[in-house]
């Protein structure tokens, strides 16, 4: 049997693969929107995981209502999206410098 | 425990009427007109209002968990929901001169914004998890959009798009954290979480793994120093009428959140968030009180005297006992009535074409209304903390449990930094009396907005005068966690 | 290596690495494709952990209907690929630093003792999946899940006021009136003498 810290372990890599992935991506919103889905693929792993390995069902009902957030989550962000996009020709964060962060 | 579900759903009451007047206001307004949209206005003022009053007359004056620990009702839901819903009343109020000029007068506003509260209410009550990040997140996507909401604009939708992402971040780390919390503990009730944690061996790593990324995601989401980035943007950039919605009642709801993650779920863990929170409050307090000083822009400077507010309730959690709960709760309803008075003092001096959104607008309002001048100057003192408004007795409640604590370095430095701060809430108050504008443009005030505000700041001195009057409720509140 | 642990690790992999590529490629669409790669691994994962009905809802919806949508922007919106690229080189290493920092830290304590807890042999309930989640998702959970319904009506409302536009210049047609439209006004009967027979 596979012990419970291997897919912990592959969650965390997803999940530090999309840490990364917003950190190298800045300038590419579309690219920064999917890693956010990756990290809530990395979470959805990890209560799967203990949900098995606890027997508790609680995990995949949470993982459950994370997939309909998400989903709603994206259709919000990239609606967001299409209407920076109307008014700026462009989703590059470079040319977003009229306000200083 | 097993309520019968009839019980359950009477506890639910104020949420449930809401959510069906959304569903009628959404209808309704299909069918009006525009120049009818003062009949969405008013239903939705009618249904926060009725909603403000089942909150009260249905208090059960105890502690009760329903829907298998899913949904509580306590006083400090209570207090909390209608501070949210009362001041709710009073942004529609600041905002719809301001949204009428700028045709941001529709019907899918008013909609959002009680959204909104419907996902803060949810927050409030949370008991689990699952409610938890359910609430959070309704409530954040419905501020996504109102933030987005000017769609021509390209600050608005620039602005909607790095709080979407950051948000979206934010939740990503509050639920790894949630996850490994539900992994150690096997549960997804406050409750459970919290006995499991005291009464089991857990390694203390794992723990502090939990406690590191809800901690994050938590003070993303209130905007504490390092993850304060998106705060000035997202202020400056959103309409005026959704950062005074964003900037009073949504703390509010946040600080609920950490409240029940937190104070309720890991009281044990309190040794690992104590650190941290800490180092959230030295930061905050520091960059809010200092780098505000530099700012032009009213809405900016608000932003940034927004993060050190946050250190300030910070520390009343950190203290981590019922004396720093109340206080932190009495703190950040006193922040939410003065953040509304002074957003809503930038929307109702904004015109069409015109925002009033650079402390220079403010110059000479003394000539210009000396009423309002009065009351902002009181919004303006009660935020520095000077007697006898509110804003020095709530600054005081915190210190004195950080005190309580044996943290009176950590005290000392937040008194100095507010000192510091006070110099540019000050500054506002001297272009407002001392200096002159060649021209006295009268400022054009509605009835309804001109009553509000004065109830508003006039309630900020009398709370001053009066502070037991609130704070015996957050005692309580505090005490029936 | 039995069969579970053999499906294990080459889902695992696949997904890890096509969670790489999505970071790395160029052309947005094919990071898009990459996530799906991604989802479709990661729902084989979910299978192994007998959480069927999960497994079969992230392909159906999530795949089916969320990265569509993300493909659709993607293709609507004319994007510059060579202008977002940039920075990409300059922010490589630290993310790659970050990455490789936070897989050690996550590693150390997740791959320690504490989670070494074995895989049980099926003695969760004998319900299927589906029906086990059907259970409760209707008694236990209902509160939340109407709380999943008014999300979802806030993301419609959202959208919709977002990015729905009237258009005063678009050329569209009313049906209504198409139908009520009369002969007349369609065709023109016009006389007018024969020509051609003159001399």
């Amino acid at each position: 049997m596979i012990p419970l810290s291997h897919y912990l372990i592959v969650a965390a890599i997803l999940f530090s693969i999309a840490v990364a992935g917003i950190f190298i991506n800045r300038k590419n919103l579309i690219v920064l929107l999917m890693c956010i889905e990756l990290m809530l693929l990395a979470v959805n792993l990890n209560f799967i995981a203990f949900s098995w390995y606890l027997h508790d069902l609680a995990g995949q009902v949470f993982v459950f209502f994370i997939l309909t957030v998400a989903a709603a989550e994206a259709a919000i962000g990239l609606a967001i999206l299409v209407v920076l996009f109307r008014n700026r020709r462009s989703i590059n964060v470079i040319d977003l410098d009229d306000m200083k962060g | 425990m097993a309520l019968p579900l009839a019980k359950q759903f009477a506890l639910m009451v104020p949420e449930l009427f809401l959510l069906g007047m959304i569903c009628a206001i959404l209808v309704i307004d299909v069918f009006l007109k525009n120049s009818q949209r003062n009949v969405t206005y008013w239903l939705s003022q009618f249904s926060l209002l009725i909603t403000g009053i089942l909150v009260l007359t249905m208090n059960p004056g105890e502690r009760i968990t329903g829907f298998d620990g899913a949904f509580v009702s306590d006083p400090f839901s209570v207090l909390l929901k209608l501070f949210v819903v009362g001041i709710t009343i009073a942004v529609f109020v600041y905002s719809r001169p301001y949204m009428r000029d700028r045709e941001l007068f529709r019907g899918e506003y008013f909609v959002l914004g009680l959204a909104g509260v419907l996902g803060m209410m949810v927050l409030i009550s949370a008991h689990s998890l699952l409610t938890i990040y359910l609430g959070l997140e309704l409530m954040s996507l419905a501020l996504y959009a109102m933030v987005a909401f000017q769609r021509d604009s390209g600050r608005a939708s620039e602005a909607a798009m790095k709080y979407f992402v950051l948000g979206a971040l934010a939740s990503g780390l509050l639920l790894y954290g949630m996850s490994i919390l539900y992994g150690l503990t096997g549960s997804l009730d406050i409750t459970r979480i919290a006995i499991n944690l005291a009464h089991s061996p857990h390694p203390e790593v794992a723990v502090g793994l939990a406690v590191v990324f809800i901690v994050s995601g938590v003070a993303f989401k209130l905007g504490a120093v390092p993850f304060h980035m998106w705060i000035p943007d997202v202020y400056e950039g959103a309409p005026t009428s959704v950062t005074l919605y964003m900037g009073s009642v949504t703390k509010i709801a946040a600080f609920a959140m950490v409240i029940r993650l937190l104070a309720e779920a890991l009281p044990s863990a309190h040794i690992h968030w104590g650190g941290m929170l800490e180092l959230l409050i030295v930061l905050s307090l520091a960059v809010g009180n200092v780098i505000a000083i530099a700012q032009t822009s009213i809405k900016r400077m608000l932003a940034y005297s927004t993060i050190s507010h946050v250190g300030f309730v910070f520390m009343g959690v950190f203290a981590g006992t019922d004396a720093g709960y109340a206080a932190a709760t009495y703190y950040v309803l006193v922040y939410a009535l003065m953040s509304a008075g002074a957003f809503g003092m930038i929307a109702l001096l904004s015109r069409k074409g015109f925002e009033a959104e650079n402390i220079e607008d403010f110059k000479g309002l003394n000539q210009r209304s000396p009423w309002l001048a009065f009351m902002m100057l009181l919004i303006m003192f009660s935020m520095a903390g000077i007697p006898p408004t509110v804003g020095f007795y709530a600054k005081l409640v915190v210190l004195q449990a950080v005190v309580q604590v044996d943290q009176p370095w950590l005290a000392l430095y937040a008194v100095i930094m507010s000192v510091i701060g006070a110099f540019y809430y000050l500054r506002v108050v001297k272009f407002m009396y001392f200096d002159k504008v060649e021209e006295v443009v009268p400022v054009r005030l509605k009835l309804d907005a001109g009553i509000l505000m004065s109830f508003n700041g006039l309630a900020l001195l009398a709370l001053g005068m009066f502070p037991s009057v609130l704070m015996v409720y957050c005692t309580a509140a505090a005490g029936g966690l | 290596m039995s069969y579970l642990q053999f499906v294990f690790y080459f889902f695992s992999a696949l997904t890890i690495l096509s969670a790489l590529g999505m970071i790395t490629v160029k052309n947005p669409v094919h990071a898009v494709l990459f996530l799906v790669f991604a989802f479709f691994n990661s729902a084989a994962l979910w299978i192994t952990l007998r959480a069927e009905f999960l497994g079969i809802v992230l392909v159906l919806v999530y795949v089916g209907a969320v990265m569509v949508l993300f493909l659709f922007v993607v293709m609507m919106l004319d994007i510059n690929i060579a202008k977002l690229r940039e920075g990409f080189v300059r922010f490589l290493p630290l993310g790659v630093i970050v990455a490789l920092a936070m897989v050690v830290e996550l590693g150390l304590i997740l791959g320690a003792k504490y989670f070494q807890l074995a895989g049980h042999p099926q003695n969760q309930s004998m319900l299927p999946n589906t029906e086990a989640l059907g259970n409760v998702l209707y008694t236990q959970y209902v509160y939340p899940f109407e709380i999943a319904a008014v999300v979802l009506l806030v993301a419609i409302i959202a959208a919709i006021a977002l990015t729905l536009r009237r258009r005063p210049d678009s050329k569209y047609t009313k049906p209504e009136q198409q139908i009520a439209i009369e002969r007349n006004q369609r065709v023109r009967i016009v006389k007018m003498s024969a020509e051609g027979k003159s001399k």
